[in-house]
């Protein structure tokens, strides 16, 4: 009779269990445009040194005393087409700021032309930085695209936003950051 | 001669026989390092562009011959964090892996020589009115072979 209750019991809960897996999976949303956490957050940004496709020099310690906004991304990957809009006005509005960041795109895994292809295409003359063996990315610790990073004017990085963004995400996590680390 | 037999056998079972060449030390790492975009493979094995990457950032600094394997992997794993170590450490939460089955196999050998022993005490306990009954009504009954005969 007491192993029949125990059964019940143990039964129940291990349905319980199910079912909450169950609903977890059917309500959380796709884990996309978060803010991630990274343990390179308030530590130096990797030492980045390369050429954009148009071969201009690219020096990341030179950029200091600015805001960075690395996007990486890749011609193919849908996510990074669909936020590509977001990341136009998002230029845009920081090229009319004093205190503006500068936005490059890192080439994940793509041919020079087709990302030049892509950006005359759909806008955005921000410069696109080569990444060869996709070095840049396993500095920053980058396995899918796209990712977008902050790196503030001393050269640290502030922010990481893993997969697409959403609209305004990058302003409104910007604008904190500038609120709290500029002096 | 026996004593001399241990020595080696011992001398053997702790000697670390580590790669010699840079492609071994490459090849150990990224068999130690998991391809952060696929499931289960590791990056010695996999095909996939993050694991390309891996690949060439450990060959590099295999190359520039500055950090020891130990270094290289902890490079990587505080940029892709733990998730990318095929082989969890051992401490930390992450001792969790090894401890938890051990305690669980100790667990499960416990309980089961307590359920032994218990079942070795067990002493039949003494028939019931209704046993008895039916064992002398059994014993009453003249069986077949005695009707037969």
């Amino acid at each position: 009779m007491r192993s029949k209750y125990l059964v019940k019991i143990v039964s129940s809960v291990v349905a319980l269990v199910l079912v909450s897996l169950l609903w977890v999976l059917i309500v959380s949303k796709p884990n996309d445009g978060q803010v991630a956490r990274s343990p390179l957050l308030g530590q130096p940004a990797p030492s980045i040194v390369t050429a954009t496709i148009d071969d201009q020099p690219f020096d990341l310690q030179r950029r200091k005393g600015s805001w960075v906004v690395f996007n990486f991304f890749n011609s193919t990957c849908v996510p990074c087409i669909n936020e590509h809009h977001l990341l136009v006005d998002f230029a845009n509005r920081e090229a009319t700021n004093d205190n503006g960041a500068e936005l490059y795109t890192v080439v994940n895994d793509d041919s020079d032309d087709a990302v030049r292809n892509f950006f005359l295409k759909n806008g955005g003359d921000w410069a696109k930085l080569k990444d060869e063996n996709g070095a840049i990315a396993v500095a920053f610790g980058v396995a899918r695209v796209p990712e977008t990073w902050v790196i503030d004017p001393n050269g640290l990085v502030r922010l990481r936003v893993t997969g697409e963004l959403s609209e305004g995400l990058l302003e409104a996590q910007l604008d904190k950051l500038r609120e709290e680390f500029t002096s | 001669m026996l004593l001399l037999v241990c020595l080696l056998l011992a001398f053997g079972a702790t000697r670390s026989g580590g790669p010699q060449t840079q492609q071994d030390r490459i090849d150990l790492v990224t068999s130690h390092l998991a391809c952060p975009t696929c499931s289960g493979e590791s990056v010695f094995v996999s095909r996939a562009s993050a694991a390309e990457a891996i690949r060439t950032e450990v060959a590099r600094q295999v190359g520039a011959g500055i950090r020891t394997d130990d270094e290289i992997i902890s490079y990587i794993e505080q940029r892709f964090g733990s998730q990318v170590l095929l082989v969890p450490r051992s401490t930390g939460l992450d001792s969790l892996v090894w401890s938890l089955p051990a305690a669980v196999l100790i667990i499960a050998l416990s309980l089961l020589v307590g359920a032994f022993a218990r079942w070795g005490r067990r002493t039949p306990g003494a028939p019931s009115v209704a046993d008895e009954t039916l064992v002398k009504n059994a014993l009453a009954e003249p069986s077949q072979d005695d009707n037969e005969s």
